[in-house]
């Protein structure tokens, strides 16, 4: 890790750019270097006996606190009740639905988009027949097969994809995949998007309440909500922050679920309420809207994920339950 | 927003012109070339593999009439189907819009058609829209004839013209004509209130790094 930091491609396979700031990212991990090898520590710890793992303040301040890659995949799968339901559903389910006959339009869309996921990672982009892009390739249609009603929705290409990179199994990221998109998640992927539509207004609604001249500024100015979160909610951050970060996120998503997403969201507008505010048309806040995920405060992660248990204040996951069925009605009555 | 129905004078600018500011929305099937167009128009530059675009992407790009700076602010949007019930987010109060469709995929043609009708229903009624025949570097797997779309172009009064975001034909072409077309004086109805014609405010830095101005 500490060698890739001077690398053109860091430990995830992803290319640095010609903007990339070697500067700027040399200062981060020195001071995150040690906080990854003292989590790494602990984490050992807990790890010598997996099955001892429980569901509680410990593990939970353990996972806020990130998770070190070289246990990220099995706690994952143990915190999101992945290795559960593999267990409920038949260990052989991934295999078997790479056995089936695929539906040749939903196959050919998810073709369309291998060469146009991550083409900036050395593990996706290095031939058309490279083991990565066949692994996503089998993901995704396994997973199209087995959930007909999702089927392949453009988004999932890049968490699957970021699935791969962290689990290196294809098996494991299937289920990872599942239980992120039938558990963890409402409805973001179906054919109308239902569940993204309704949290991008949730979002609107906890940034009234908790930033109001934000939420002032976005209305005067006329810029729809979706506009600039879209992405956000429909990548789980991938390819919007930089990776370890959106690792981070995950780490507690997993764990904690979908209310993550808001403490993210509204972390990364508030760190910005100067810029924002100081924007005088649609086009100049589109563009800081955009801006936000390149702020150093993002690269930050240790920081910026101690940020989001706390600059949004309290947010429990009532208050998430009532946004989303007062919406959702709002929505279906019009 | 300050809103005088045109454009305002910018003294110093060097065209001594007016700066006119419109809102362009790009619709069409996935992976036919939208932001491979805006890429091309914005930055010059070509991608092999250009990532899918997910929701949609914000960006700004001028270009000079005789007398005029007309500067663009561009949503290229995402055209898997089911990103379609976001698409009116992205159209409405547009001025301009291009509907992209992929020289070899008749599907994408077919799917440009049901766009045109959808603005021409639900968009502002005095919207310039374009119709591009991308991937004309293709012409040996062309699947939709040129004439073909002409006449439909012609039919439904939109500007057409077959480009390649690869090579670079008919790119800035395109985004000129919209341009010309483009009514920069008289007040228009919109279905978006604070857009037309906007003043410039000179805060937004993505444009003036492009450099892709008066070629
Ligand atoms: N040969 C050729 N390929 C092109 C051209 N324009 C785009 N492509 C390629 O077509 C693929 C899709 O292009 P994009 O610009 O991502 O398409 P899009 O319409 O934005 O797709 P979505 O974002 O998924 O809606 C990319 O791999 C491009 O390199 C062109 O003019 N000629
Ligand atoms: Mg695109």
């Amino acid at each position: 890790m500490a060698k890739s930091s001077f690398s053109k491609v860091d430990e995830y396979g992803f290319e640095r750019g010609d903007d990339f700031n070697y500067e700027a990212y040399e200062e981060f991990m020195s001071e995150y270097l040690p906080v990854l090898a003292r989590r790494s520590r602990k984490w050992a710890r807990l790890m010598i006996n997996p099955n001892s793992l429980k569901r509680g303040p410990l593990v939970k301040r353990y996972m806020r606190k990130g998770v070190p890659a070289e246990h990220r995949a099995e706690v994952w799968l143990w915190a999101s009740g992945a290795t559960q339901l593999r267990e409920k559903m038949g260990p052989n389910l991934y295999r078997e639905l790479l056995n089936e006959t695929h539906d040749n339009e939903v196959v050919s869309s998810i073709r369309v988009d291998l060469p146009r996921t991550f083409p900036d990672n050395i593990f996706f982009n290095q031939s058309d027949q490279c083991e990565q892009r066949n692994q996503l390739f089998r993901v995704l249609c396994a997973y199209a097969h087995h959930n007909k009603r999702v089927g392949y929705c453009q988004g999932l290409n890049y968490i699957a994809g970021l699935l791969l990179l962290v689990t290196k199994s294809e098996e494991n990221s299937f289920w990872l995949l599942k239980i992120l998109v039938e558990q963890i998640l409402p409805d973001y992927y179906g054919p109308t998007m239902e569940g993204v539509v309704v949290d991008i207004d949730v979002l609107g609604e906890l940034v009234r309440l908790k930033a109001p001249a934000i939420h002032r500024q976005v209305s005067d100015l006329g810029l729809p909500w979706p506009v600039v979160t879209t992405k956000w909610f429909i990548c789980l951050f991938a390819e919007v922050l930089p990776v370890e970060t959106v690792l981070r996120i995950w780490d507690c998503l997993f764990y904690e679920g979908s209310k993550i997403i808001f403490r993210v969201c509204l972390t990364l507008i508030k760190n910005q309420t100067n810029s924002l505010l100081t924007c005088e048309d649609f086009g100049s806040l589109a563009s800081a809207f955009k801006s936000l995920s390149n702020d150093s405060s993002t690269l930050h992660c240790h920081l910026f994920m101690k940020n989001i248990f706390q600059v949004p204040g309290p947010l429990p996951t009532s208050t998430i339950i009532r946004l989303r069925e007062k919406i959702s009605q709002e929505r279906h009555k019009s | 927003m300050a809103n005088r129905g045109g454009a305002a004078q910018r003294p110093n600018s060097q065209t001594q012109g007016k700066i006119c500011q419109f809102k362009l929305v790009l619709l069409g099937e996935s992976a036919v070339g939208k932001s491979s167009l805006v890429l091309r128009f914005v930055k010059g530059q070509f991608h092999e593999y250009q990532e899918s675009t997910i929701g949609a992407a914000f960006l700004t790009q001028t270009v000079c009439l005789e007398d005029t700076t007309v500067k663009f602010e561009i949503w290229d949007t995402a055209g898997q189907e089911r990103y379609h019930s976001l698409a009116p987010m992205y159209y409405r109060g547009a001025q301009a819009a291009i509907i992209v469709y992929d020289i070899t995929n008749m599907d994408s043609f077919g799917r440009a058609k049901v766009w045109v009708k959808e603005l021409q229903r639900q968009a502002s009624p005095n919207i310039v829209i374009a119709l591009a025949g991308n991937k004309a570097d293709l012409a040996n797997s062309r699947a939709v004839e040129c004439d073909e779309a002409q006449a439909y172009a012609d039919e439904n009064g939109l500007l057409f013209m077959e480009t390649s975001a690869k090579t670079a034909k008919n790119v800035n072409e395109i985004f000129l004509a919209i341009a010309k077309k483009l009514p920069k004086n008289e007040q228009v109805s919109g279905a978006g209130s604070a857009n037309q014609g906007r003043r410039l405010v000179e805060s937004d830095s993505s444009a003036k790094t492009a450099g892709n101005c008066c070629k």
